[in-house]
């Protein structure tokens, strides 16, 4: 039986029920019996009379707070249960997966889903099957039924596929699959393929279908493209419904080679709308570095996509006509491009008939005069494709008489023979200023410096069409830079050259500024069909369901036909796929595509929501319910008899409310709820405010209790010994606390731990890289040998390094600053005294007054790795005794003082850097050294 | 609640029963006897003698003679040293008889649940340590209505005491108690020690029987805390500790102004009673220590004896 979301297990049992109105008669009908008590002064009450008279029923109240105990009783023993699974309906369970992109941000409810329901069936000893519908239907035999004990076992091999799932195919695979009726659960990713309706049928057909579905389907991204200098990018939604945010992130290598995000926007989907595009904003110089964007949440193959061309780093030739002499940089005309040009795009200088083979996106002609016919050949279908080709004007150039007769379609405009010459020695007027760039052109905008002169010129003949052609003109309105569209691409000449022959434009900040803009507006060649097609491209990395790059295995080489027009499926997955020297993206989304719900879903089809509450029993929270109104029920009762009042009784009655409440809060704790920590802002002020030691949660629970109690030792030998005074220490969980504020964290490695997130991963990465340290410990005394992967925790040790950027590791050299930081120390022990500790590998040493010093830099080695158990050994009690023994006898003593010290110099090293590494102290520490 | 004891009848008698018994007559007895010398060290550190000229045996001081006074009365060794002639006197040593009554009635068996001891306890207490004192300075003490009611003086008379005053009480006892009508001996001293919650008639012949023999004394109210505040509250039927007297109450807290009334109205009466007598009252509580109690106990009896 059940009522709403609730189900009752024994419901004969709320027949119970109908007793209360009986019982609340009784109770009215006795009233409470008077105490009798001996009291010798009675001789002196005789012939009182009772001013105020003792209610002889039960108060309502005190009968309603009884019934309600009992109804919560007998509803408790009912057995009532939230959100009850329902019955199976005997027969084969067929699970299905939609198993493509769109599944990967819930994968891991899916899977709960999935084993959920395995469970059930297995419990109710029927056989089933778990299908993705990402894979192409078999070609031959049925659905392959099994046990649903055997299908848990190989849930773990499921994976989303970086693809979309065809349902259409599988509707057509399962109508004609062999006879035989079963139960469908469905789990839908949302979004719609046209192919989903025609699948219910087929399910239908063969028996009950549930289509389980997550509250909001997955987000993708489409290509990115450049738009007003900013990279833009478009998030697809399945359905319209209400306003959702969205954050899209901006992946790429940092200087250092680090994978980093370099930019990321926000925006929001307005209600009705099923896609928005998002700006990402970042200067030129990081845009081309990003290698991929992505959701920040939910990530998945269709919420990544790979930039390619369109918004990379642009390429640009360089081509100059007259060989640079030795040593003549400086009248060089490639010398000032290349300057300009190499902070943000890739410079190739190549002679002109190779340059093309670069495929470059933008090519610079300084001063070539004439251009042979193969070339020309060569140069304008590249201009049609979406080529830009700039020249520079120069002797050559005027000399060579181009475009002067007749125009030359590789220069933008005619030009009159001769130029001018302004402000030189033998002529009238004085050099030419720029006037302020025209609006709407590709220079609009950029700042006209006042010290930028043109002295010499080549001209343009006064053409019909020459004021459209002209992107930037002088005071006088002399045309000084020209373009002209040809196809997708575009030429423009400079009238001026390239160095600083002719005007001092390349030597102003305005130069670097026209040319980025311009590297800008190059707009690459991207996989246009034209482009892919022909040859056969071979995937170089792949997408996985969840929108990682992976090393491609078992994938064969693509047709670029099929590259350019097919959507991503297991024989090609989307990745990035090269032919040679070019490289293409293959994104799950196509520029123009866009995200539709599922739709034309059958009546009869079942829906529900994928995260379904879990079943849960009310009993113990109904009795515990009960208990507590009877405590309250004894309070009140002692109260309104007056038996409360003396000391006496009222410690027992206080005595057996407490024990029944105690009773209700045990049977309750079963179930209770784990508060959420909220005091982030507290803990941020404690930290900030102080010096604070801080450890790594790990989760268990004893070698926390170690960690603390060992940093709150060390804490207080600081505070004891040094100038360094620590508050408590404090813990930190790695996926949610700010270390930033911490100089110091000491991680205790264990080997159920999990490598932390990106997020986590990332702040580690800031930590250690903005002076941080932090202590592993894999409190195992290195048995495994150094470093080892042998032991458990070695290994999760490797398993968390390996998301951390930590530099080039060496065993502690002999002279490292960690050993004189505040007491001169040889080794470093800690409850074990046999493992190497590792340091931050320092630079080849120098020889001092005969010692080798090292010259290291400022940083502190940000991680030290050793196997000690370091923490145990500082371990105090709240009384200031140690915790667990180390060594034996006075030689165990001694090994722990050492310990100490030993984080003494490390928390010293941490605080004071290489101060004691400064050469001032060679001479002191020689002399205690002794040497 | 009082639970009601074990009485001697339903415990096993023959040998058995009677080495029990010794042993228990036997250990209940110093406990109390201790305890009334421990407390009466405490006061006789503070008083000393009679503190008057007398017959005696302890000096008390040299007086000049006067005429009148007999020349053997003269001492000489002081006499010697100066014209003056002077007299020794001794200090007064008379014995004095001391009768006691402490009631044993049930009532004062009660004690309420904070209280460390019932008010016969304590009403025993406070006689054994001023039989103690009295005894030292060589009075006569009698227990009215026990074995030892013959006034005697001597540390054999405290040991009767102690033993009579730590003994199991008597089966048939009444609720409320009064003095027993024993003779007094003229010109004597009387404590009595009870809670005076009973008939106050019952008194009469007592008081009657002293007046007449010219004896004075002092009233000694011992009443347990809640006898006096009256901490009650609900339904209640009090009873007293026989159970022969029942009283129903509905609300017992609205009593308490009454009930605090009437015995404040007692305390007049026996006040009063007691200056027509040219006796003395102290009202004690369980819950206050015995030595002032005993103190003022000891000033009284002493004053004008």
């Amino acid at each position: 039986m059940s009522i709403g979301p609730v189900a009752f297990l024994a419901p004969w049992l709320l027949l119970g029920l109908a007793a209360l109105p009986i019982l609340w008669w009784l109770l009215r009908a006795v009233p409470p019996a008077p105490a009798r008590r001996a009291f010798p002064g009675v001789r002196l009450l005789l012939g009182l009379d009772d001013p105020e008279r003792m209610p002889e029923r039960t108060p309502w109240w005190l009968l309603a707070l009884r019934m309600l105990a009992l109804a919560a009783a007998i509803i408790a023993f009912a057995g009532p249960v939230l959100n009850p699974r329902a019955e199976g309906r005997g027969g084969p369970l067929l699970v299905l997966l939609d198993g493509g992109w769109a599944d990967a941000p819930g994968w891991n409810a899916r899977m709960d889903r999935v084993a959920a329901a395995l469970e059930d069936a297995s419990r109710e000893g029927r056989t089933a099957a778990v299908l993705s519908l990402a894979a192409a239907p078999p070609a031959e035999g049925g659905i392959p039924w099994r046990a649903a004990s055997e299908w848990q076992g190989r849930l773990a091999g499921f994976a989303p596929q970086p693809w979309a799932p065809d349902r259409g195919a599988w509707a057509a695979w399962i109508a004609g699959a062999q006879a035989g009726d079963f139960e469908t659960l469905w789990l839908g990713d949302g979004i719609g393929d046209g192919g989903e309706g025609a699948l219910a049928e087929a399910l239908l057909a063969r028996g009950p279908v549930t289509l389980a579905r997550a509250g909001r389907s997955a987000l993708a991204l489409t290509p990115p493209w450049l738009e007003e200098g900013a990279l833009r990018v478009r998030a697809l939604r399945a359905g319209v419904a209400g306003a959702v945010p969205v954050g899209i992130l901006a992946i790429g290598p940092d200087p250092n080679g680090i994978e980093r995000v370099l930019g990321s926007a926000t925006a929001e989907f307005g209600a009705g709308a099923d896609s928005v595009d998002v700006p990402v904003a970042m200067p030129i110089e990081l845009r081309n570095r990003v290698m991929r964007l992505q959701l920040a949440e939910g990530a998945s193959a269709g919420g990544v996509v790979l930039a390619d061309d369109a918004v990379r780093r642009r390429k640009v030739g360089l081509v100059s006509g007259r060989a640079g002499g030795e040593g003549q940089d400086l009248v060089d005309p490639l010398h000032y491009l290349r300057k300009a040009l190499e902070p943000f795009a890739e410079v190739v200088e190549a002679p002109l008939g190779e340059m093309l083979n670069t495929a470059p996106d933008m090519l610079i002609l300084a001063d070539v005069g004439a251009i042979g016919e193969a070339e020309r050949a060569l140069l304008m279908p590249w201009i049609e494709a979406g080529g830009l080709l700039v020249r520079f004007a120069g002797p050559r150039l005027a000399a060579s008489g181009a475009g002067q007769l007749e125009p030359d379609p590789l220069l933008p405009v005619r030009l009159r023979a001769g130029g001018r010459s302004v402000g030189g020695a033998m002529s009238w007027g004085a050099p030419r200023k720029l006037r302020p760039f025209p609006e709407g052109g590709p220079f609009a905008g950029l700042p006209v410096p006042e010290d930028v002169d043109i002295s010499a010129q080549v001209v343009a003949q006064p053409d019909p069409d020459l004021p459209e052609r002209v992107m930037a003109s002088l005071e006088d309105g002399t045309p000084l830079v020209t373009g002209r569209a040809i196809g997708d691409g575009r030429l423009v000449l400079f009238h001026v050259t390239a160095n600083a022959d002719w005007s001092n434009l390349p030597l102003s900040g305005l130069f670097v500024q026209m040319l980025e803009r311009l590297a800008q507006s190059a707009g690459g060649l991207g996989p246009a069909p034209e482009a892919v097609e022909g040859g056969i491209w071979t995937p170089l990395q792949v997408m996985n369901g969840f929108g990682e790059l992976e090393t491609p295995s078992l994938v064969s080489g693509i047709e670029g036909a099929a590259l350019a027009e097919d959507r991503p499926s297991a024989e090609m997955p989307p990745g990035i796929y090269g032919s040679g020297e070019r490289r293409v993206a293959l994104n799950v989304m196509r520029r123009d595509d866009r995200l539709a719900p599922m739709a034309g879903l059958p009546d009869a089809l079942v829906q529900e929501a994928l995260d379904r509450p879990a079943e849960r029993r009310l009993g113990p929270w109904l009795l515990a319910l009960a208990l507590v109104l009877l405590a309250a029920d004894v309070l009140a009762t002692l109260r309104i008899s007056g038996r409360l009042g003396s000391g006496g009784a009222r410690a027992v009655a206080r005595g057996a409310a407490l024990v029944l409440l105690a009773a209700g809060l045990a049977g309750a704790a079963g179930t209770a709820a784990r508060a959420q920590d909220t005091s982030s802002e507290a803990a941020a002020l404690y930290a900030a405010n102080r010096t604070v030691l801080a450890y790594v949660k790990t989760g268990n629970s004893r070698v926390d209790a170690v960690s603390e109690a060992g940093l709150r030792g060390l804490s207080r030998a600081l505070f004891d010994r040094t100038a360094v005074e620590p508050a408590e220490p404090v813990g930190v969980d790695l996926e949610r606390d700010e270390i930033a504020l911490y100089p110091f964290l000491y991680w205790p490695v264990t080997e159920g731990q999990a490598a932390p997130s990106d997020a986590a991963a990332a702040r580690l990465n800031d930590f250690l890289r903005f002076g941080g340290m932090i202590l592993f410990d894999t409190r195992d005394a290195d048995l495994g040998g150094s470093l080892g992967g042998t032991t458990p925790n070695g290994r999760a040790l490797q398993r968390i390094a390996s998301r951390l950027d930590v530099p080039p590791l060496e065993p502690v050299p002999l002279d490292h600053v960690l050993t004189r930081t505040f007491y001169l120390l040889q080794d470093f022990p800690g409850r074990w005294d046999a493992s190497t500790v590792w340091v931050e590998a320092a630079p080849a040493a120098e020889e001092v007054e005969g010692m080798p010093f090292r010259n290291l830099n400022d940083g502190v080695t940000p991680v030290v790795i050793g196997g000690n158990d370091w923490a145990s050994a500082w371990a105090m009690q709240e009384n200031g005794q140690p915790m667990y023994p180390v060594g034996r006898g006075i030689a165990g003593e001694r090994q722990r003082e050492m310990a100490i010290r030993f984080g003494v110099n490390l928390i010293m090293h941490v605080m004071t850097g290489n101060y004691k590494s400064d050469q001032v102290h060679v001479p002191a520490l020689l002399d205690r050294l002794g040497q | 609640m009082i639970e009601p004891r074990l009485r001697g009848r339903e415990k096993p008698q023959g040998a058995i029963g009677l080495r029990r018994d010794a042993e228990k007559i036997a250990g209940a007895l110093p406990p109390l006897l201790a305890e009334a010398e421990f407390l009466a060290g405490n006061v006789a550190m503070g008083v000393h003698g009679r503190r008057r000229a007398g017959h005696g045996e302890n000096f008390w001081q040299y007086r000049q003679a006067v005429p009148g006074d007999a020349r053997s009365m003269v001492d000489w060794r002081r006499s010697g040293k100066s014209d003056l002639q002077f007299i020794r006197e001794m200090e007064w040593e008379a014995a004095q008889t001391v009768c006691f009554w402490v009631d044993g009635a049930q009532s004062m068996d009660f004690r309420s649940d904070p209280a460390a001891r019932s008010k016969r306890e304590r009403a025993a207490l406070l006689a054994l340590a001023l039989s103690v004192l009295l005894i030292k300075a060589g009075e006569r003490v009698a227990l009215m209505g026990s074995a030892a009611a013959q006034p005697r003086s001597g540390r054999a008379q405290l040991n009767r005491l102690a033993m009579e005053l730590g003994a199991e009480p008597a089966d048939e006892r009444p609720e409320y108690g009064a003095p027993p009508p024993d003779r007094m001996p003229k010109g004597a001293r009387a404590v009595f020690l009870s809670d005076f919650l009973g008939d106050p008639e019952a008194l009469t012949p007592a008081l009657a029987q002293a007046a007449d023999r010219g004896v004075q004394g002092v009233f000694v109210q011992v009443l347990d805390e809640s006898e006096e505040v009256f901490p009650f509250d609900g339904r209640v039927i009090f009873q007293s500790m026989g159970g022969g007297t029942e009283f129903e109450t509905q609300r017992a807290r609205a009593l308490r102004e009454a009930y605090v009334r009437r015995l404040a109205e007692r305390r007049a009466y026996l006040q009063d009673l007691a200056r027509r007598l040219g006796w003395r009252c102290l009202f004690h509580r369980t819950s206050q220590s015995p030595r002032a109690a005993l103190l003022w106990l000891y000033m009284a009896v002493g004053e004008r004896a």
